[in-house]
């Protein structure tokens, strides 16, 4: 099957109902992107595609065939992606960290989408699980952006 | 099935005991003159695990961890509850002693050699349409394929005198039809075998035919408009297998049927519920042959426009919040958080792998039972071919108020051009307190 | 080190092309380009490349005294960047960050300029008491602190005298700024990358031979300084020990008995699992099953497929440690038992007369409080590569809290000698007290033993489910309480059993003639001038597997103890904040605390009041003093349709002296965070011998939606320095209990809160 990651075409071997997270962490090597239930209960898995986020446990292969997926390997070649991060590191976000690609691609496609969140909007679509209760900081994080021009 | 014993009451106040001749006679077998049984060949106890299958008497007489069909299965009615018993050949706790036509009599017509009636939850309401080559191979197969199990049945906890099973003959007088299956020449013989296995075996319509007062199935087969018309049951709301377009099979071809039957899943639907079960331990392991009969005969049963509304038409969603300038209800914000991901923003789902809920019979039926109980519980993992499904439905009653819970629900029978009643708080809260998650892990209940 | 981590190969795409091949290579890709970089220039540096049997060397001559040998923890790089090995696993507390701080703050280096990485096993690093290594306990820094900040300053003073004798001149005539050595007569800067090849030749210097900092000219130490994994962490860059992997390795997933202590009986259908697309091999382990694959997705689909009779637990046990789960344990009917169970208990803590301080006592008051099983739920499931090496040593790469002592029990079930066992500790996905030795808590014997049977190294991944069915939990427990009040309503009696097992009595067995304190830490060690009190526990073996769990005892009993006490002033008609300052009123630094925690909320509050949007709400308070810091909390409750909002926790701490504010503030959040989680809606029930929550549906934890504003302060009284990690949780549950009973009049004996349904 075909696919495109972060701009690269790709070709991989696993079946149609292989959830997309295991065809990116173990057949393409790239670990960016966590696992934390499979049952898309946290969000740790999240990338985006087309743009839009999805949880990659729970999204079978076959279902993104010749659809751009981006995954926070390349969240510093978009240019909100680069000003989430930035954000993260001012903000000083991360705890462990196991939750944190998943949030900061949670953020990325919130503000794609709609560059001045209000407190709910944020609400709405910020709902990935944190153990480490980094929520506060997050929400900090993404009100920073709001608004912001790229 | 709940209201039944309530009803049996009345019947002992009314009926004198003039019948007890009637209620104490044994029904006739033409097994009875049988004699001693040849051993049975390696062809007639395969065919007869393959009616065995049909008729999923491991769902009823096993348990999870329990010896294969040493019974088990507790069912709740308001009198109490009654367990599945052994049916193992054992002969102290089974049917080791049952003759073929004892082993016939028990279940065509719901009678024990000793002349006690069946509760109905056996179904040989349907049973009793099953030819006598099935009959013959089933018991061989008992008989000769299952170990048997020296476990003890579990008394029933109906008390005297709601306990008494004489008036269920009268019962089965009145509502068990007579005699096996009868072909109807008019009809292709692809046709009459999957009316055969949905009426016979398959007894699809203890669960999708909806019940009298009296608790009988209002129709046994295609000549009443009410068979698989769909009803609820245990929680569950088994919808219509009739050409419903929107609560039926009306949008599914044949392929489609014989693919959901086979796979548990196809661009519809995946099996959930009580059909997960009945698919994990029945329906995959028919021959394609017969699956295709039974998608066969469903594809003839008419659907009726005036209870089925107006046909579903797929309508996109207003966007979601989080969104520019949009404000959503409380139920989109839940349906994004936590059902969108899986489901769908679109309500298209990931087919086959996750089902759509646009347009899905069950955000069409009025009753939301099913989607009440699969969101607070969850679904049972469907095995296909002994190997567990890629994706479950989690269960939310730990995370999802029983407001919430209808708020979501209502969202989704609304969206998408779905056109099913909106959900109540109280409904919600009525299956939260009789109902438990599904289990995560796999359950196969073994037969040998 | 860098022999270690020879084969590791970082999937990480840019980097991997600068890779020369066999060189060393560090996990993280920042740690990579320097280590690469300081092998190619060849430079000598302070401790590259140091050996793990280097430190065993020593280990023999038994000359060391750990902490001390700078080379084993620094390494001071050409282009005057530093590598600092941490005796502590970075899970999230910012430890790494801490430590060079401290570091840093002698050595008179930038904490920017260091990268770190967890130190390898040996007796080097057993710096906590001089004597082990753990990285729990909020333990770190608090243990560390003198000794970390002579390291640095030891690593300063060999700088020094290099740079005396490379320019001729008097140690005591230079001094140093950020990074180098300055001579100011002649105006001469060393950069300290250019000195770190003389310096390492040079023997440490007398551990009282080094001056340390004044304290008044820390630029470092007690400054916000960034914590430096941050960017990393943004960016999908740190490693977790799930996202490691080595050459040529295998993977592998489990599915384990639904009841400790079962073991594999017949396989019904291991030739068709055999047969499924990818699966290399079927393995029977002690209590599960394994497939073994090139991918994990492979295996998990086909080790769920396997059809297993598992039998029941016969005498022989089917692991060293473990407890036999019974086919009908259940948590509610434990609950229940705990209870009831008859006795008084063994003390644990005794004051005046409290027998006849009841029967004098104007009014007695007795509750019986209940807490809950606990599951941990860090976000990274547990994981483990093993991997045997052709001179005979065995590689193992786990997220784990205390490497010497996985080191020592995989020595032990091997049969190898320690030192032919390396314990890689990578980054931690979350810890909460998940990472220590818990028998049948880990997947590392499987790992070891699925290597050794396929030959190839393996990663064992454990499910979420796996996981919860195997995760020890936070020991559940029931406190009989029996206050008594005198004429004026003031409490002069307190009795507290604990029914109930301690984590570590849980963990490493019961001593009849000793008590747990762990088990009763939060009822014991409070500071209320109560003059009669009588602590004691009922020991109650549980049938589950006991853990620690973030604030371990205190997690619990704080909850317990500060909700009777709200109950005690109820009943003596006070309000529960007065009552505290009252019974504090002789303890200064407790004052100060409430005091402040008054203030941070605007001035102390009951309610039940109607705030500015109309909602009904009401404050609690609640004090704790865990791990040698003190805290207290407020918190802001209402009720919205039958489900408690908290609002607003406002947290005082005083951990005595401080590293990184900041870090502390984010660690308030924190633990708030699992504290609010704890209260509301956590708890692991028990059905029938099996956990009913196998994942985050059934055991949801606290989600964005339901975490209050945080605000925190910190008070450096000057007293010994306390712990961070774990001190912000155990005021946090009892204030939003007592809040919630506040505003519902309904008395809140257990937790979590959602089993409640209170009207809106
Ligand atoms: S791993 Fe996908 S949502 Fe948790
Ligand atoms: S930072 Fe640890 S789980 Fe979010």
């Amino acid at each position: 099957m075909k696919l495109e990651i972060n701009g690269q075409p790709y070709e991989v071997e696993s079946d149609g109902d292989t959830p997309l997270l295991w065809v990116i962490r173990d057949e393409l090597g790239m670990t960016g992107t966590k696992y934390g239930c499979g049952l898309a209960q946290c969000g740790a898995c999240s990338v985006m595609v087309d743009g839009e986020i999805v949880r990659s446990c729970v999204t079978p292969l076959d279902s993104v065939a010749n659809r751009s997926i981006t995954t926070i390997e390349a969240i510093q070649n978009d240019a909100i992606g680069r000003k989430v991060v930035a954000a993260w590191v001012q903000h000083q976000v991360p705890q462990c960290g196991y939750c944190q690609s998943g949030q900061v691609m949670a953020a990325t496609a919130l503000l794609k989408q709609n560059d001045k969140p209000t407190e709910d909007d944020i609400a709405a679509a910020m709902v990935n699980l944190c153990r480490c209760g980094t929520y506060n900081a997050i929400k900090a994080a993404v009100q920073d952006l709001s608004g912001q021009k790229v | 099935m709940k209201k039944l014993l309530l009803v049996l009451l009345l019947i002992i106040v009314v009926v004198g005991g003039g019948l007890l001749w009637f209620v104490n006679h044994k029904p006739g077998s033409p097994f009875e003159t049988a004699g001693t049984l040849p051993l049975p060949s390696t062809e007639v106890l395969a065919r007869g695990e393959a009616v065995a299958r049909q008729a999923d008497c491991v769902a009823c007489h096993s348990l999870p961890d329990g010896k294969p069909y040493a019974g088990g299965l507790e069912m709740g009615t308001p009198l109490g509850a009654i367990f599945a018993t052994n049916i193992t050949p054992d002969k102290e706790n089974g049917i080791g002693n049952y003759s073929l036509a004892d082993f016939d009599r028990a279940v065509r017509h719901g009678v024990t050699p000793d002349g006690e009636r069946l509760y109905p939850a056996m179904p040989y309401p349907s049973y009793v349409k099953m030819s006598d080559e099935d009959i013959r191979d089933l018991y061989a197969y008992f008989m000769h394929q299952v170990q048997p199990a020296a476990v003890a049945n579990r008394a029933s906890g109906i008390e005297w005198p709601m306990n008494m099973r004489w008036p269920l003959a009268l019962w089965n007088a009145v509502f068990v039809p007579s005699g096996t299956y009868a072909q109807k020449p008019q009809q292709d013989a692809q046709w009459n075998r999957g009316a055969y296995l949905v009426q016979a075996a398959g007894h699809c319509g203890a669960c999708h035919t909806p019940r009298s007062v009296t608790m009988n199935e209002k129709a046994l087969d295609e000549g009443g408009s009410a068979f698989l018309s769909g009803a609820l049951l245990d929680g569950w709301y088994a919808p219509s297998l009739r050409q419903d377009v929107n609560t039926g099979l009306g949008r599914w071809s044949e392929e489609d049927i014989f693919q959901f039957l086979k796979n548990g899943r196809n661009q519809h639907a995946v099996v959930f519920g009580s059909m997960a079960e009945a698919y994990n331990n029945s329906t995959q392991f028919m021959s394609d042959d017969d699956l295709k009969a039974i998608g066969h005969y469903l594809k003839s049963l008419p659907g009726d426009a005036s209870r089925d509304g107006t046909p579903w038409v797929y309508a996109a969603a207003a966007p979601a919040q989080g969104q520019a300038g949009t404000r959503g209800t409380p139920g989109s914000a839940t349906y994004a958080a936590k059902c969108g991901f899986c489901h769908g923003t679109d309500g298209r789902g990931r087919s086959p792998w996750i089902p759509p809920l646009a347009g899905s019979p069950a955000s069409l039926i009025e009753h939301a039972d099913s989607q009440i109980n699969v969101t607070l519980n969850g679904s049972a993992r469907v095995v296909t071919a002994g190997v567990p499904d890629a994706y479950r439905m989690p269960s939310f009653r730990q995370q999802l108020s029983d407001r919430e819970i209808a708020d979501v629900l209502t969202y989704v029978r609304s969206t998408w051009g779905n056109h099913g009643d909106h959900v109540t708080q109280q409904e919600v809260n009525a299956l939260r307190q009789h109902t438990d998650p599904a289990s995560s892990t796999p359950i196969i209940l073994q037969m040998r | 080190m860098n022999d270690i981590i020879r084969d590791l190969q970082v999937d990480n795409l840019q980097v991997d092309k600068d890779l020369p091949t066999g060189a060393p290579v560090n996990l993280s890709r920042r740690g990579l380009l320097v280590g690469s970089m300081g092998a190619a220039a060849g430079a000598l540096v302070l401790g590259f490349g140091l050996p793990v049997r280097g430190a065993r060397a020593q280990d023999a001559a038994k000359a060391v005294a750990p902490g001390t040998r700078v080379p084993a923890f620094l390494e001071i790089r050409p282009d005057n960047t530093a590598r600092f090995l941490s005796p502590f696993v970075e899970g999230g507390q910012g430890v790494f960050t801490a430590m060079v701080q401290i570091v840093g703050e002698e050595l008179d280096m930038d904490p920017k300029s260091f990268i770190v990485e967890n130190a390898p096993t040996g007796s080097d690093y057993l710096v906590v008491f001089g004597k082990m290594r753990i990285t729990g306990g909020s333990m770190s820094v608090r243990t560390s602190y003198d000794t970390m900040r002579k390291l640095g300053a030891s690593a300063r003073a060999m700088l020094l005298e290099a740079a005396a004798t490379r320019l001729g001149v008097a140690a005591d005539k230079l001094a140093t700024e950020p990074g180098y050595v300055v001579h100011a007569a002649s105006g001469q800067r060393i950069a300290y990358g250019d000195l770190a090849g003389d310096a390492m030749s040079l023997p440490v210097p007398a551990a009282d031979s080094v001056t340390l900092r004044d304290p008044k000219q820390f630029r470092w130490i007690g400054k916000p300084v960034e914590r430096l994994d941050v960017l990393d962490k943004s960016i999908g860059k740190a490693v977790y020990a799930i996202d490691l992997k080595v050459d040529g390795m295998l993977h592998a997933a489990v599915q384990h008995a639904p009841r400790l202590g079962m073991s594999v009986g017949a396989v019904r259908n291991e030739a068709s699992v055999r047969a499924m697309k990818g699966v290399i091999s079927v393995h029977h382990l002690p209590g599960a099953v394994a497939v073994v694959s090139e991918r994990w997705w492979h295996a998990k689909r086909a080790v769920e497929a396997l059809q297993v009779d598992w039998a029941e637990a016969g005498a022989k046990p089917v692991m060293d440690g473990i407890r036999v789960m019974p086919a009908n344990f259940s948590t509610a009917d434990f609950a229940e038992r705990l209870a009831n169970e008859p006795g008084d208990g063994k003390d644990a803590e005794k004051e005046g007369d409290a027998a006849a301080a009841f029967a004098s006592a104007k009014t007695v008051v007795t509750a019986t409080y209940h807490s809950q099983y606990l599951h941990h739920a860090q976000l990274e499931p547990p994981s483990t590569i093993a991997r045997f090496n052709a001179d005979g040593t065995l590689d193992v790469w786990m997220p784990n809290q205390a490497p010497e002592q996985f080191q020592a029990d995989i020595a032990k079930r091997t049969g190898l000698d320690a030192s032919k066992v390396n314990v890689h500790s990578p980054m931690l996905g979350g810890f909460f007290g998940r990472h220590f030795l818990y028998q049948a808590a880990n997947p590392y014997p499987q790992a070891i033993q699925l290597a050794k049977e396929t030959g190839r190294p393996v990663k064992v991944i454990w499910t979420r489910e796996e996981e919860f069915l195997r995760d020890p939990m936070r020991p559940m427990a029931a406190v009989r309480f029996k206050g008594g009040l005198d004429a004026n309503g003031m409490p002069v009696a307190l009795e507290a059993i604990s029914i109930c097992e301690g984590p570590t009595e849980g963990i490493a067995g019961h001593n009849k003639d000793k008590l747990d304190e762990t088990a009763v830490e939060g009822l014991t060690g409070k500071s209320y001038a109560i003059p009669n009190r009588r602590i004691a526990q009922i020991y109650v073996e549980n049938p589950t597997m006991l853990a620690y769990w973030r604030s371990v005892g205190n997690s619990m009993n704080d909850f317990l103890y500060e909700s009777f006490l709200d109950e005690l002033a109820d009943k003596g008609g006070k309000d529960p904040y007065e009552l505290r300052m009252q019974l504090l009123k002789d303890n200064p630094r407790l004052s100060t605390l409430l005091k402040t925690v008054g203030e941070m909320s605007g001035g102390w509050k009951r309610g039940p009041f109607t705030a500015e949007d109309g909602t009904r709400r009401a404050r609690g308070i609640a004090m704790a003093s865990p791990f040698g810091s003190h805290t207290a909390a407020i918190a802001e409750v209402s009720i919205k349709a039958g489900e408690v909002v908290v609002h607003d926790v406002w947290e005082a701490i005083d951990p005595g002296s401080i590293v990184n504010p900041a870090i502390i503030e984010a660690q308030i959040n924190s633990a708030s965070a699992l504290g609010v989680s704890q209260v509301l809606i956590e708890e692991a029930v028990y059905k029938n011998g099996m956990p009913v929550a196998r994942n985050y549906d059934l055991y949801p934890i606290l989600p964005p939606s339901r975490m209050p504003r945080v605000h925190a302060r910190i008070i450096e009284s000057g007293e010994k320095m306390g712990g961070i990690g774990e001190p912000g949780l155990p005021a946090v549950p009892p204030a939003v209990a007592n809040a919630v009973s506040t505003l519902t009049g309904e008395r809140v004996r257990r937790m979590p809160l959602s089993q409640y349904t209170f009207n809106s």
